[in-house]
């Protein structure tokens, strides 16, 4: 069997994504007032883009995927080795927005940064040092930049206040 | 009355806050550009939290200072280690880099510092005398109008993906879908909910573009360890003094450059879509053809400076005049700055500089302040950059992503906007790998609504769609719309096949329809012109006997 490539893997995902908000379409509801319907300009965006991903498709079957050169060592370590770095960013992030309701903006902040620093250029201690303090100024800065500077009241969390969940 | 808009936009300008915060904007955007990976964009998304509790004048000062700074910061990196900061200044490598080789760093930053002035200065000039009076034709423009030069917007900027126009398209569909999700603004009906509550107020575009452009691009410049962990300054020389008298000699033997280039960036910039990455390598290889010595491009020739740097500096200049005059952002910078006046409740339009002159002229006054600034400034921010070529990239990416979630954060006080952010950030970096163009998708979800509240006001007046074939103006930007769509395949066909002997030709005649049917005298003499050129090229061709450049 032919492997697919990854462009008709999109165009199908995308396909797909079409369907689901097609469908979704119809849980809009319609006033009785109005000439242009809620549902009917994204229903000409869904069309107009089932058109080009369905011309996506037909041109990713026709593309010559022989010569595609994997630029990463192939199976999952491969796919982890190379995509490493992204991972950690997205993983931190969504921990710290996790955390934030416990952790707060301040601390969490402080700890998304130096974590994700250990993770992204290492853990000799040294680095960790290094890392420590520039988490610690940077984010520690724009906190206060934007508590005291801007007036904006970041999440405090439960550590420094038990009652804010 | 102008005059005391003016006095009063002034007052604004020149109060000692302002000044400090456009000085610190420009210092910021110097830096940010020098950053290879660190787009203006990002550095213009990144300061709109900032601005948010401030006046106006005062943050919309502070982001064009940030944009101006960022536009001539791109060639300190690109002259001094041959790494473009930004891609406004790719071209500017092609001959910055060799002459700092040859032994003069100096006078590669010094042409490359003032020819940005000078196309500054240029498009500050075209911004103050061209958007009040592209906002009087602006005026003429109805429902019908607007919503067809949407749509040439999307096309536009789609048909720079080049060979994946396609893609780009999607992205453009993506983007108008996204911004269809929450409450619909004219019935107030809920969209694609999925049943959850947060999403029934929709995405914020502001997070949706942090996300999209600065999120994604923080990742795609940390996807390779080795890289990661690298300093600019292990990639090349970062010292040097500029030499700003000996570079004005050098710039004022070649003014006719610097002028031809700032032109080509104001339109450029005027173009939905094309932004300086597209007007310095067109304004490169112009100042190329028109040399008489052309083989010395490449080796260090200070016209291959002299172009393209002042042709990016002109590219904002004539992205705010039609962002100003018409609403509609001419890149994605731009399009920030349509975030941060709309976060003011300005919303821009035609009436833009008639409803709001103070702020019109402070943002005038702001671009002419910041040109200024970032000429006195270079000098010592080129200190600050040999420093911030120590900080390893990962450092500055992860302290970055930091920002981005207290600045999201901080736009409407709501958490759901941090995990748009990580969404969005996603979606950026997944469509990034997968070749898809950024652009077109940033532009969906700025002028999504606007499309659709033209549309419904359009079909509010009469519920047939003739006048989108029938009003000039909307007929007009439907020719443009749908030649701009066909261009990369001419591109890629051009002097191969038959047909592309008579696109242009047939563009011009196109497009001079709805310029005859407008009336008056100064549209239909431009349309007898546009014709005559068309004539003019068929005319060529038919004396080379048809011929096509390839066999």
């Amino acid at each position: 069997m032919t492997r697919l490539n990854k462009d008709t893997i999109v165009a199908i995902m995308l396909l797909c994504l079409c369907a689901v908000f097609f469908w979704a379409t119809f849980d809009i509801r319609q006033p009785d007032y109005g000439v242009l319907m809620p549902s009917t300009w994204p229903r000409v965006i869904i069309v107009a883009l089932s058109i080009l991903c369905s011309i996506y498709f037909i041109q990713s079957i026709r593309a010559d995927n022989t010569n595609g050169i994997l630029e990463r060592e192939p199976g999952f370590t491969g796919f982890f080795k190379y995509w490493r770095n992204p991972l950690f960013c997205f993983v931190m992030f969504f921990l710290f927005l996790a955390s934030m309701p416990i952790l707060g903006m301040l601390i969490g902040g402080v700890t998304f940064v130096f974590v994700l620093m250990g993770l992204l250029g290492g853990w000799a201690p040294r680095q960790m040092l290094i890392h420590a303090s520039v988490a610690l100024i940077s984010v520690g800065a724009m906190w206060s930049l934007f508590t005291y500077g801007l007036g904006v009241i970041l999440p405090v969390g439960m550590i420094f206040n038990p009652f804010a969940l | 009355m102008i005059i005391e808009n003016v006095i009063a936009a002034f007052g604004a300008v020149f109060a000692a806050k302002t000044l400090l915060l456009m000085a610190v904007g420009v210092a910021g955007g110097l830096i940010a550009g020098a950053i290879p990976g660190f787009t203006i964009a990002m550095a213009v998304v990144l300061t709109l939290p900032f601005t948010f509790s401030m006046p106006p004048e005062q943050g919309l000062a502070t982001m064009v200072s940030v944009m101006v700074g960022g536009l001539s910061g791109g060639l300190m990196a690109g002259i001094l280690t041959g790494i473009p900061g930004t891609p406004s200044s790719v071209a500017t490598t092609f001959d910055g880099f060799p002459m700092a080789r040859k032994g003069q760093p100096g006078l590669a930053l010094g042409i490359g510092v003032w020819s940005s002035f000078f196309g500054g200065i240029f498009s500050a000039i075209c911004l103050m005398t061209l958007a009040p009076q592209l906002a009087r034709v602006g005026l003429e423009f109805q429902p019908w109008d607007y919503f067809m030069l949407v749509m040439f917007a999307l096309t536009i900027t789609a048909s720079l993906a080049g060979k994946h126009l396609v893609k780009g398209l999607i992205a453009g569909a993506i983007g108008l879908l996204v911004r269809t999700i929450g409450e619909d603004e004219a019935a107030g009906m809920a969209r694609f909910d999925f049943g959850s509550e947060v999403l029934l107020y929709g995405f914020d575009f502001i997070a949706v573009l942090i996300g999209l452009f600065a999120f994604s691009q923080l990742l795609t410049d940390v996807r390779d360890p080795e890289n990661a962990t690298k300093s600019l300054s292990e990639r090349g020389t970062v010292k040097a003094k500029i030499e700003h008298l000996a570079a004005i000699r050098e710039i004022g033997k070649r003014w006719v450059v610097v002028i031809r280039s700032a032109t080509i960036g104001v339109f450029t910039g005027i173009l939905p879509g094309a932004g300086g990455s597209v007007a310095n390598i067109l304004a490169y290889d112009q100042a190329k053809k028109a040399s008489k010595v052309p083989e010395e491009f490449g080796t260090g020739t200070p016209e291959g400076i002299i172009a393209p740097e002042s042709s990016n500096n002109a590219v904002e200049g004539g992205a705010l005049i039609i962002l100003m005059a018409l609403g509609i952002p001419g890149d994605v910078t731009a399009a920030v700055m349509l975030g941060a006046l709309l976060i003011h409740d300005v919303v821009p339009s035609p009436n833009f500089i008639s409803d709001n002159p103070v702020l019109a002229y402070s943002i005038f006054i702001a671009f002419f302040i910041a040109t200024f600034m970032m000429i006195g400034m270079q000098s010592f921010m080129l200190r600050v950059f040999v420093l911030v070529t120590r900080i390893r990239m990962y450092m500055l990416a992860c302290v970055i992503l930091g920002f981005c979630g207290i600045g999201v954060f901080a736009l409407n006080n709501v958490t759901f906007d941090l995990w748009t952010l990580l969404w969005f950030g996603i979606i950026g970096f997944v469509m990034r790998q997968f070749g898809f163009p950024l652009a077109p998708m940033i532009l969906g979800v700025v002028l999504g609504n606007i499309a659709e509240l033209n549309l419904a006001r359009a079909l509010a007046i009469t519920p047939e769609l003739i006048p989108f074939f029938t009003r000039p103006w909307s007929l007009f930007f439907l020719i443009i719309a749908l030649f701009s769509a066909m261009f990369p395949v001419f591109q890629e066909h051009r002097g191969r096949k038959m047909w592309t002997l008579f696109y242009l030709p047939f563009a011009c005649f196109a497009a001079s329809i709805p310029l005859f049917m407008m009336g008056g005298v100064p549209r239909p003499v431009i349309a007898t012109i546009i014709i005559i050129f068309g004539i003019w090229v068929l005319h060529k061709r038919w004396k080379t006997g048809w011929k096509l450049d390839v066999a």
